[in-house]
């Protein structure tokens, strides 16, 4: 259980987020949305310690404050928005930062392993720069699965908390990437995304945070938080769900897809 | 600041520049004649002008980068600059004696030499005639010619005396600017207690800035406050020099005396602020190129 | 770069630079026999050596070139290049830019300040003062300054327990800059000799090596050095930006703490014993980098070792290019290192980017 209780940002004199509560349970995908500015990234840098903010935030029960850092890093993993190397590290040797802390570092095989969940093993070699954004996005991806690679460890359930996980991919590796998260909640970890897409969240979240102005506007199934009356009043312009367009109109919905899905199985 | 030297000022001083000039190169043919090998470390051209002087040139294995003169020191392996030497490097020429101007250094390296036991003799340095005749004496009794040396010094001393005597008939001292360097247009002078000072006064003339001690960066204004009514500057080849042109051109410079009348002393260095053997001559010629013949 | 045909052999940088290790290591161990055997007197190691083999007396000179002048120079040598490199190593990770140096942290602005105000204001210290320090005076002064301006740079840029990592930089800029003024004013003050002594101190040298120095300096050097061994995964983690190094574990601000002490302290005694030597802190990480990889476990010890070879022979051509006079090593770094730095920006210009 992840839980975040009166959380309040103020960032300089703007109040960024204003007394939200948020739950997301072990097993499930939660996903954070809601219109730009809304608060959903501040909120999730809250739950990782990366802003001062005021309220409590219990991870497994445990308040996050006053944790060591890698105390945090072994029962949760981080992948940020976008991430820039320094140096000219290969992939090989990005994913194999994960295998810094916690308990996975003795096993280096593991970082070819999450290469591979996440498609890339033929760029083990290659310069993380040469990369492009989607393919950065993934390789970071395989360095947080090795950080929390077993969803569930000692009984207590590890979690992925993604910003943003899918912006920068094309709708296949949107897919992919939705897919193992979700197969990360469905061995007993937990999953925390902010997300962007709101048919992906449809599609794969178990629960989701409806953030606007800084304030939590709904919480709750996909079928409950994701209703006209609550998008419309959140994103400042007249939505419905589930009506197809005018005939005529092109729509591409990932629904559709019809993806080649493996189940998440931790070795 | 670098003392550079001329080979074109001819100095007939005295009568071992005939033997010296045979000498040349061969240092080794020289010594094995005397039988016995060169052991003698010089450091500072005016230590090495007066070891020559003094007929000691064959006991000589090595010079510092200041020893330019006579022009055959210039064959001896050089053991760096006075003030940077290494121990190593020092030992490395087997010095059984080692004869120094004042200054030399670094600390570690002369605490390293008295570790390898090789006796260093400091000669003490004043800019004045008396000076020249004390380090004359102290370079004589190091080397062990006494004799000679007293009859050096004497010699010296009275034609110093001369010179000097013959300066103080110059009439009105003139005033006398001396510039180190004019990089960038900022001016290095000369104030009190520095070997120019005293060359300034042997010759019979004033020191145009007394205000302060050393060589140190003046301003325009101070230049031109000192009014001097010639400037005094060593000879250097190179591009670096500044012609006098446009020397005289420095807004600082434009406005003084010396300018008004186009007076420049160039001299060598080593030969003007050395304090050494030619100090006489030396006085004798800036005496001359200030008040003329 | 072309994609390996087998996924499941990924070729293994970090093998090689573990492999380094050892390569550096012997480099080192041949360096420095070529440090003791080589200088500008006809002293030889090897008959020194047969003779203590023999059991036979060393004459005092082969005793003072061997013991008292090239074996501290070795020692010092060692300490010298070694906190160069690793410090260069460590500030390129901290401030994640491959230029970066230890003049980032202020260390050497002040420190050519202490030296500085030592040589030009010496004079008119207490002499009781003056007698205690001796010739340590200006190293002393230097790493004083060194440490002190670090400290000034690393309060100003500290709120909240944080450090800003580019409020240091600009901090430092500053400050740099101040103490070139204050520098500007002690040169115009100071006269023609402790001119000289300035600008030779400026170009470094290992010339004035003694034990007494090497004794002092050395576990000064040690320590930081050890404790910068302790930083690989740290700075591995910060090149992905300090947020992520949190998340995975790395507790950034204990980092950060280490790193500028440490290089506070190694390159302030560095400087404080050789004056300023250049490039090495540059040269040595970027051509690791080229050759194994920019994983930092391995990164700063193989600095450590390469810089250290790197400047026993930059020493050793130092002193025997012009014998028996010594060309001040400083100029030695830059005429090698620049050349050197410039073929590999010209040869992998593509890399500059990474």
């Amino acid at each position: 259980m992840l839980t975040a209780r009166n959380i309040s940002v103020t960032l300089g004199h703007a109040q960024v987020l204003a007394h939200v509560d948020f739950t997301a349970r072990a097993g499930q995908l939660t996903a954070i949305v809601g219109p730009n500015g809304s608060g959903k990234t501040t909120l999730l840098r809250a739950l990782t310690g990366d802003v001062d903010y005021s309220g409590t935030v219990l991870l497994n029960g445990t308040d996050t404050q006053g944790q060591r850092p890698w105390q945090l890093a072994a029962q949760r993993a981080v992948l940020p928005q976008a991430t820039t190397m320094a140096f000219p590290f290969t992939v090989i040797e990005v994913v194999r930062i994960g295998l810094t802390n916690g308990t996975a570092a003795t096993h280096d095989s593991r970082a070819m392993q999450a290469l591979r969940r996440v498609g890339l093993a033929h760029y083990a070699n290659r310069f993380y720069q040469e990369l492009s954004g989607g393919e950065q996005q993934r390789v970071q991806l395989a360095r947080v699965l090795c950080q929390v690679w077993a969803p569930v460890e000692d009984g207590a359930p590890r979690w992925l908390l993604l910003d943003e996980p899918v912006a920068s991919l094309d709708i296949g590796h949107q897919l992919e990437v939705m897919e193992i998260a979700r197969g990360f909640a469905r061995s007993g970890g937990g999953v925390v995304a902010v997300m962007h897409d709101l048919n992906l969240t449809a599609l794969y979240a178990d629960e989701v945070a409806m953030l606007a102005g800084g304030r939590l506007l709904a919480h709750g199934t996909p079928a409950d938080v994701l209703t006209d009356a609550t998008l419309s009043d959140a994103y400042g312009c007249a939505l419905r769900v589930n009506t197809a367009p005018q005939a005529g109109h092109t729509f591409i919905l990932p629904h559709a897809a019809n993806l080649m899905t493996e189940n998440w199985s931790a070795s | 600041m670098r003392r550079a030297f001329s080979r074109r000022k001819a100095l007939p001083i005295l009568a071992f520049t005939f033997a010296t000039a045979l000498w040349g190169g061969s240092a080794a043919l020289w010594a094995a004649g005397e039988n016995t090998q060169p052991d003698l470390l010089s450091l500072g051209g005016s230590v090495t002008e007066i070891v020559y002087a003094l007929g000691q040139q064959h006991r000589l294995v090595a010079r510092d980068t200041t020893s330019v003169f006579p022009p055959e020191a210039a064959d001896l392996p050089d053991v760096g600059y006075l003030r940077a030497l290494s121990a190593e490097g020092v030992l490395s020429v087997s010095p059984a004696l080692i004869i120094s101007e004042e200054g030399a250094g670094p600390p570690e390296t002369i605490e390293l030499l008295q570790t390898a036991s090789v006796p260093f003799v400091t000669v003490p340095e004043t800019y004045t005639a008396q000076g020249v005749v004390d380090k004359i004496l102290a370079v004589g009794k190091a080397l062990d010619v006494e004799p000679k040396a007293q009859e050096l010094a004497h010699n010296v001393g009275r034609k110093l005396d001369a010179a000097q005597h013959a300066a103080t008939q110059s009439g009105i001292p003139k005033r006398v600017l001396f510039i180190l360097s004019t990089n960038g247009g900022r001016i290095l002078a000369s104030g009190t207690g520095t070997a120019a000072d005293g060359i300034i006064k042997m010759a019979g003339a004033v020191n145009a800035l007394v205000e302060f001690e050393g060589y140190k960066p003046v301003t325009d204004e101070a230049v031109s406050a000192a009014a001097p009514d010639v400037i005094l500057m060593m000879d250097r080849r190179g591009d670096h020099a500044t012609s006098n042109e446009e020397l005289l051109a420095l807004p600082a410079i434009t406005t003084t005396p010396a300018a008004k009348s186009q007076s420049v002393v160039r001299m060598d260095g080593l030969y003007l602020l050395g304090f050494g053997p030619r100090t006489a001559q030396a006085v004798t010629d800036l005496n001359t190129a200030l008040y003329g013949g | 770069m072309t994609a390996i045909s087998d996924l499941d052999t990924p070729r293994d940088r970090l093998h090689a630079a573990r492999a380094a290790h050892l390569w550096l290591a012997l480099l080192l161990v041949v360096v420095s026999l070529a440090s003791l055997a080589w200088g500008a007197s006809g002293t030889s190691l090897w008959a020194a050596l047969a003779k203590l083999a023999r059991g036979e007396p060393l004459t005092q000179l082969e005793a003072v070139i061997l013991w008292d002048i090239r074996a501290p120079r070795l020692a010092l040598g060692i300490c010298v290049g070694a906190s160069l490199a690793v410090s260069g190593a460590v500030m390129q990770g901290l401030f994640r830019n491959p230029l970066a140096d230890p003049g980032l942290v202020g260390v050497s602005a002040g420190a050519g300040l202490g030296a500085i105000i030592a040589i030009v204001l010496g004079a008119a210290l207490p002499v009781w003062l003056v007698e205690i320090t001796g010739n340590a005076l200006v190293p002393v002064a230097a790493f004083m300054g060194g440490w002190a301006s670090t400290m000034v740079l690393y309060r100003v840029a500290t709120r909240g327990g944080r450090t800003s990592v580019a409020t240091m930089l600009l901090a430092g800029i500053a400050l740099g800059a101040l103490a070139g003024a204050v520098s500007g004013v002690l040169v115009y003050i100071a006269d023609d000799s402790q001119l000289r002594d300035l600008t030779f101190w400026g170009l470094g040298s290992l010339a004035g090596a003694t034990w007494a120095k090497t004794l002092v300096a050395a576990p000064l050097i040690a320590l930081s050095l050890g404790a910068a061994m302790t930083l690989g995964d740290g700075l591995n983690g910060l090149a992905m930006g300090e947020a992520t190094a949190h998340h995975i574990g790395i507790p950034v601000q204990r980092m950060k703490n280490i790193a500028i002490l440490t290089v506070a302290g190694a390159t302030g005694a560095a400087v404080a014993v050789s004056g300023g030597i250049g490039f090495i802190g540059i040269v040595v990480p970027h051509l690791l980098r080229l050759a194994t990889g920019p994983d930092h476990r391995t990164l700063l010890i193989n600095s450590a070792l390469l810089g250290a070879s790197l400047l026993l022979v930059a020493d050793v051509i130092s002193r025997t290019i012009i014998a028996p006079a010594e060309l001040p090593i400083g100029i030695v770094t830059a005429v090698l290192g620049a050349p050197v730095f410039l073929w590999i920006l010209l040869r992998r210009r593509t890399m500059m980017e990474l």
